[in-house]
């Protein structure tokens, strides 16, 4: 029999079972969209989490916090063989002040964050800004995207603390003078001011609720800083880039084996990710029974089936048809009520996906309030294609096995009883 | 064209494990020529559907052999037994067995889409075969929109349609009234004569097997042979 005929065959027979195959796709498809919509959940989490660890860092950024065996800091020697190792694109290390740093350009005055750095490694690294260029001289400096909503005036402030809106600086900072002054947090040193030119503004922070009110300085100004405020040494932080994020994974590996605590996002997301695929597996598992259920009304249907067809597979094998043709028709019944019930069933948990992508963070929101919920940013529910491959493998492979014991059934039908049944 | 030689068989009947086995078949021979009509003749419980049933490779003798063309039968797989069947036989019921769900077309065209033949190839067939059978008024009529004599053409015309040399009929005229069992009598014999096909006929009704060119007859498994009524 061919191809064609065959899907003919099974079309005729379907059709004149209309309600109870119906029913069984309908339950095929329940199945198979709880198996989808469940596991998407699990990929929607882990797509809002490792966003989020994405969008709040360098991708390419390995902090070196610390050595494993010593307390000793590391040395400019050991930066430079950091330096050295494959794939390293730059290594920065940064300190702070320790100071309260106020930035003044005429009446506008507000707290800022200072940040010693070497700003050609900075610039290797990739610290991208919104305006202007690098700094070419010492007294050149980059600010943070907020530095200048961060310059507020005396009334500004109290409209601020009213919770009203606040202006900051307008217009362009480049090439603005500003006046920082340092006020120790520790000892009886007098306050210092310096004066910085704006060379740069940074790009604004991936996240809306970040404010990035930083100054980066050279960080030949620490012994300047030092002298004068007698603020000490700051500990420094040491981030190494990788040239991209392939490379992350070796380096750290790299590091680890020179004796270094590292932090990178690959470290984060490789035990993250652990948890999401052991989470969606089981998703997955919980939604697979799901499916199972759903596979008994497969088979009662297909066991009716060959029940009320007995007569007619009788009268087919006695005019010649082979046992093998018997029993694919009835296996391709079976997948046909498992691809019509999948194909639904996509179509339907994508509806169902972006339905909660939604409502449920407007609900989310509503209950948290404004102020709480801002920058709230959440992926419910993600379905992607391995999923709808995974599910519909799972479905119609479900399907065919449990319309193969019936399938196997009719091609024992003994031609003879089969022939003596009535109409 | 068709020998059996020394066919045995017998039936269990009682309950598990006390089982009596009842001959049903005892030692039949017969030998059937191409273009003769046979009808084998018996009352109910004779024998003569065991007899049809291991002609048509419904079920396998216990002794015996059954050859069609030169082929021995009876010891065929399942499915060599049913790739036989749709090569060599042509099967007219009692109860016609017609597929309630599709016409009389789409019934008739049934087993050359089991042969594998193009849906071109199977209309000039079956538009060929309804015509021979004057069916060509009710083709697209199902089973149940026929009255008795159309269903039985309808299975005729299957049982002819993929031109197989031996039709096997069972009690082709046992659900008919009497004139519509002349008309199809009829159309055996024409079919016999103008296509020179061979029939075995099974049947209990003497006037059934008067269109045989021979008559055997069935009687507590043994057959034994009628007379000859003319010349194939």
């Amino acid at each position: 029999m061919q191809f064609k005929d065959q899907v003919d065959f099974i079309r005729q027979h379907m059709k004149r079972n209309k309600l109870r195959v119906t029913t069984t796709i309908l339950a095929a498809m329940m199945g198979c969209a709880f198996l989808i919509v469940l596991a998407s959940v699990g990929f929607g989490l882990h797509k809002t989490i490792t966003d989020d660890v994405l969008d709040n860092r360098k991708v390419t950024e390995i902090e070196v916090p610390s050595k494993v065996e010593s307390e000793e800091k590391i040395t400019p020697a050991e930066v430079q063989t950091m330096r050295n190792i494959p794939h390293v694109e730059a290594v920065v290390e940064r300190s702070g002040v320790a100071a309260e740093a106020m930035a003044k350009i005429g009446a506008r005055s507000g707290y800022v964050n200072p940040i010693l750095s070497d700003l050609k490694e900075e610039q290797k690294a990739g610290l991208a800004l919104s305006e202007g260029a690098m700094p070419k001289k010492a007294e050149e400096v980059v600010v943070g995207y907020h530095f200048a909503k961060a310059l507020l005036t005396d009334e500004e402030r109290e409209a601020s603390e009213e919770q009203q809106s606040e202006n900051g600086f307008a217009g362009s900072l480049i090439g603005q003078t500003f006046e920082l002054e340092l006020t120790p947090y520790e000892g009886e040193a007098e306050p210092a001011s310096w004066s910085f030119t704006v060379a740069g503004v940074l790009e604004e922070p991936a996240k809306d609720w970040m404010s990035d009110g930083s100054v980066y300085l050279d960080d030949s100004w620490a012994a300047a800083f030092n002298e004068k405020l007698g603020t000490g040494e700051e500990s420094k932080s040491i981030s190494v880039y990788a040239d991209g994020l392939p490379s992350v994974g070796a380096i750290s590996e790299a590091l680890k084996d020179d004796g270094y605590y590292v932090y990178s996002v690959t470290e984060e997301l490789g035990s993250m990710n652990m948890f999401f695929t052991a989470l969606k597996a089981g998703l997955i598992f919980v939604g697979t029974i799901a499916v199972l259920i759903a596979s008994i009304g497969i088979f009662n249907t297909m066991t009716m089936a060959v029940t009320e067809r007995t007569r007619e597979i009788g009268v087919m094998k006695a005019i010649g048809a082979q046992p093998k043709l018997v029993q694919k028709l009835f296996l391709m019944e079976s997948a046909a009520i498992g691809i019509i019930g999948t194909g639904i069933a996509v179509v339907l948990s994508y509806a169902i996906s972006m339905l909660a992508n939604w409502l449920v963070p407007i609900i989310i929101k509503s209950s948290l309030g404004e102020q709480d919920s801002e920058g709230f940013d959440m992926v419910i529910s993600l379905i992607p294609w391995q999923l709808v491959v995974i599910a519909s493998i799972i479905s119609i492979g479900v399907a065919m096995v449990s319309g193969w014991r019936p399938a196997r059934k009719a091609t024992q039908i003994d031609v003879i009883q089969a022939l003596r049944q009535e109409l | 064209m068709i020998n059996i030689k020394n066919l045995e068989h017998t039936f269990a009947i009682g309950k598990k494990g006390e089982e009596r086995r009842i001959p049903v078949l005892k030692g039949i021979t017969l030998e059937v020529k191409q273009g003769e009509i046979v009808a084998i003749l018996g009352k109910s419980g004779s024998g003569k559907s065991t007899l049809l049933n291991i002609l048509a490779g419904f079920m396998a003798p216990e002794s015996g052999s059954v050859k069609v063309n030169g082929q021995e039968t009876s010891a065929l797989t399942e499915a060599d037994s049913a790739a036989f069947r749709l090569a060599n036989f042509g099967f007219i019921f009692q109860n016609f067995q017609l597929m309630p769900g599709l016409t009389a077309f789409e019934n008739v065209e049934l087993p050359l889409k089991i042969k594998g033949l193009s849906s071109g190839e199977r209309k000039v067939l079956v538009e060929e075969m309804m015509r021979k059978v004057g069916l060509t008024e009710v083709a697209e009529h199902y089973p149940s929109e026929l009255s008795g004599g159309q269903q039985q053409r309808v299975s005729i015309a299957r049982a002819l349609v993929t031109n197989p040399p031996v039709l096997l009929a069972d009690e082709p005229t046992g659900s008919l009234d009497s004139e519509t069992e002349q008309e199809i009598l009829q159309l055996i014999q024409a079919l016999n004569s103008t296509l020179g096909l061979t029939f075995v006929i099974i049947t209990h009704d003497e006037e059934v097997a008067n269109v045989a060119h021979r008559q055997y007859r069935l009687h507590d498994g043994e057959l034994m042979k009628g007379e000859k009524r003319h010349a194939v």
